[in-house]
């Protein structure tokens, strides 16, 4: 880790992107002030080579004085992490392009920083703050807001396009309207305490977060987690990838009204969740992972009881993939919709589906190594041409991937005799430790600090659905409204994932 | 004159068989729904659903936003009538002589009806109604003159411009190119002009893709139930009109109807919408249909 000064922040950060090789991970705040720090700011890179964080940090010596020079000048990907820290903390990114408030709407007070120790978890407030809305402006030019109540059963996100016709001349998006503060809410609360808090950050990528919080933790412990817990904590990761990838397949032929694919996709995921409830007594398999292991073993019925399951979704998948390449109709909508270029990607430094489909090689079972995936036989996905189109079939082969994945971890199950859990023992305080885990969406990134006594003191979430949100209204630009439904469902971005 | 009489009893033909019509069509549009539902895996609901839901809006209030004026209140009872009129126009089962709809008059009533609805659309200022009109008088602009050309189609092959007159008659099939072609065509505008798969999806929830519900998402109880009534009226109507003027098959009336419904359900389930700007090259694909159709005769 180097530590700088608040001024050195975006010197010390653009040598650590070694000139923006290594893409910003993370950027987020912490109030150390209770553990003898001050308020400081972290940045996380993804350094490849090292199969590591490379980490810079900023402390702040005086609390009036939070500006520094902004880091969204020399990397796009910090736009949403800077408004953020401004938002939670009162830090002051010098030279931000667009320091509007993110998280806290205009129902909040000004001068309300909510993530700094003096404010309780239970702190009521009420106040006014500007909130404006980006929009384009000029002759014959029309704004359509959309939401944040929705049709159909989807969380709040209050979307403003500014229309030209039917073209979408730019979009600007309002989320943020569920926040939990569950950061805050896990504060002073033991690591088991804040787990099952963790597990329901959010359903679609729930066995990620836990797990990447497991990892954080297990970190600050000097125990390793046997072999058996980690071959059961892949099954689980994969299972997740599986039956979101099944669903979010037969969920973007609802943008263009493909009902027989939305029955197939949904009736596949149903399968593979009722497989989850067989497996751990939960359909988005909660309950399962913990820090030091895994709490249930899968014995040879449920081995087979998988293999059968997975035989017969493949069928389904299949038959429904062959339908969907063989309807021109359908190929024609998702081709050459919603395209993000690869140095936008690379510039919001995406990760997931949504990065690899536009030319990204990024996949952290394969850049970070965590856990036993070194020793799995699989390849990053990859597409080029970044529209609808790249993005199912990232999807398609990602399913078949790990049903591949799934079919190795059986084997080695079999073999393996290891215990199911150890004990972590005592926590390191004082000492940070970041966890990352693949979600289906992209990397799910954890950063925990606990204080002496074991507690948490600063809980940091980053999902994947984080980076790859002001993706959107960049895909939207040039395709025209009616195409929106389909651009945003190829992405299948999280809103509780953001909120948390 | 002589003809009091009968012209009196022609009337009680025409809307006896209006009002015969507006009651079997939430059943064609239930069964249109069921054949989607059983095609797609589901259990779908009951086909008597439609007549459920229409007396459900019938007892609810109706609830208007206070920037709307006397064209929203309005426009539902024009759409409605214009479209029981057309229905009354339509070739008389009860008496196969009568005479009386000309498809020159048809075909504009309904537009009345469509040019009410598009400008109520935009009456209560939201920005849904307003894309809804112009994507409804957008789609409207192409499929007129292809409802002429299959209508001048039909008059070449016929003679008439008398609906009764245009109906095939069952021992006459017209099993040319010009008739296969103008079937074919016409069932492409039945479905753009019933806002179908692949033009307008009805069951759709996604706001932004809409095109003829978005024009009704500010209407509420009654005025919910004329323009979907209405709407569902105008799907028997045009499935009507295909089976005796177009469908060049030998068999009843009503099992050539009952075919035309259950193909809406199938085209539609195998399809998915088109991409907005694509619809033109959809109605102008079977525009060139008809002309050669013409050509062809």
């Amino acid at each position: 880790m180097i530590k700088v000064k608040p001024e050195h922040l975006r010197g010390a950060a653009n040598i650590c992107s070694a000139n923006g090789r290594h893409p910003l991970a993370a950027m987020f705040g912490a109030d150390e002030t209770n553990i003898g720090g001050k308020l400081a700011i972290y940045c996380l890179f993804y350094n490849t080579d090292k199969r590591n964080m490379d980490i810079v940090k900023a402390e702040f010596e005086d609390e009036d004085k939070l500006s520094y020079p902004c880091l969204t000048a020399i990397f796009p990907a910090a736009v949403w992490y800077e408004r953020e820290l401004h938002d939670m903390f009162g830090f002051e990114p010098e030279g931000h392009p667009d320091l509007r408030p993110l998280v806290l709407h205009e129902s909040f007070p000004r001068d309300f920083y909510p993530l700094r120790k003096r404010y309780a978890v239970n702190h009521k407030v009420r106040g006014q703050r500007d909130f404006n809305m980006c929009t384009a402006q000029g002759e014959g030019v029309f704004e359509v807001p959309v939401g944040p109540i929705h049709a159909g059963i989807i969380e709040p996100g209050h979307f403003r396009f500014s229309q030209a016709g039917e073209a979408m001349l730019q979009l600007d998006a309002k989320l943020f309207f569920t926040h939990r503060g569950i950061e805050k809410a896990v504060e002073g609360k033991t690591p088991m305490e804040a787990l099952p808090i963790i597990e329901r950050i959010c359903g679609a990528c729930s066995v990620a977060n836990t797990l990447s919080f497991c990892q954080a933790v297990e970190k600050l412990s000097s125990v390793e987690v046997p072999r058996r817990a980690w071959l059961i904590r892949t099954l689980a990761l994969e299972l997740e990838r599986l039956y979101n990838h099944v669903g979010d397949t037969g969920n973007v032929c609802a943008g263009v009204g493909f009902s027989p694919m939305i029955s197939q996709g949904a009736r596949a995921k149903e399968y593979l969740q009722q497989l989850n409830e067989e497996l751990t007594g939960n359909r988005f398999l909660r309950g399962l992972i913990v820090p030091g292991g895994v709490t249930m073993d899968v014995d040879d019925k449920l081995m087979e009881l998988i293999a059968e399951e997975l035989k017969r979704v493949k069928d389904i998948y299949s038959s429904m993939v062959k339908i969907m390449w063989d309807a021109g109709n359908f190929l024609n909508r998702i081709q050459t919709t919603g395209i993000i270029r690869k140095q936008t990607a690379e510039d919001l430094a995406m990760v997931g589906v949504g990065g690899r489909a536009s030319g990204l090689t990024r996949d952290s079972r394969k850049d970070m190594g965590f856990g036993l995936y070194d020793e799995l036989d699989f390849k990053v996905i990859s597409k080029t041409n970044g529209d609808v189109e790249a993005r199912i079939q990232v999807r398609i082969e990602e399913v078949e991937q790990s049903m591949d994945i799934i079919r190795q971890v059986l084997y080695l199950l079999r073999q393996d005799k290891t215990e199911l859990r150890v004990d972590l023992g005592e926590l390191k305080g004082l000492e940070g430790a970041w966890g990352i885990s693949e979600s289906p969406r992209g990397d799910n990134l954890q950063w925990l600090i606990l204080n002496a006594e074991g507690k948490i003191e600063r809980l940091f979430v980053r999902s994947a659905s984080y980076p790859n949100w002001p993706a959107l209204p960049i895909a939207v630009q040039g395709d025209i409204i009616p195409d929106f439904p389909l651009i945003n469902k190829s992405f299948e971005l999280c809103y509780a994932c953001i909120d948390r | 004159m002589i003809n009091m009489q009968e012209m009196l009893l022609n009337v009680l033909y025409c809307l006896g068989q209006a009002l015969v019509l507006l009651f079997v069509a939430p059943l064609v549009s239930g069964i249109v729904k069921k054949v989607k539902a059983i095609l797609q895996n589901r259990v779908g609901s009951s086909i008597f659903q439609e007549y459920v839901d229409i007396f459900k809006w019938w007892r609810k209030p109706v609830i208007l936003t206070p920037y709307t004026g006397i064209i929203f209140k309005v426009a539902p009872c024009i759409y409605f009538i214009t479209t029981l009129v057309a229905a009354a126009m339509l070739p008389n089962f009860f008496n196969k002589q009568m005479g009386f709809g000309d498809v020159f008059v048809f075909v504009y009533i309904m537009a009345l009806g469509r040019i009410f609805m598009a400008v109520s659309s935009m009456d209560a200022a939201t920005a849904f109604g307003g894309m809804g009109g112009s994507r409804e008088v957008y789609i409207a602009a192409f499929v007129e003159p292809v409802i002429m050309l299959s209508i001048l189609s039909n008059v070449i092959h016929t003679g008439s411009t008398n609906l009764s007159g245009m109906s095939l008659r069952p021992d006459e099939l017209n099993l040319t190119v010009a008739g296969v072609l103008t079937c074919v065509a016409f069932f492409l505008v039945l479905l753009a002009e019933n806002s179908r798969i692949p033009v307008d999806n009805p069951d759709t929830h996604l706001e932004l893709t809409m095109i003829h519900e978005c024009m009704t998402l500010e209407y509420s109880g009654r005025l919910l139930a004329f323009i979907h009534w209405a709407s569902q009226l105008k799907l028997l109507m045009f499935i009507i009109l295909f089976s005796l003027l177009y469908l060049p098959l030998n068999i009843p009336v009503v099992a050539k109807v009952l075919l035309s419904t259950v193909a809406v359900g199938l085209v539609e389930t195998l399809n998915n919408k088109m991409r907005l700007f694509k619809v033109r090259v959809y109605l102008a694909a079977a525009g060139v249909m008809l002309l050669l159709a013409i050509v062809a005769q």
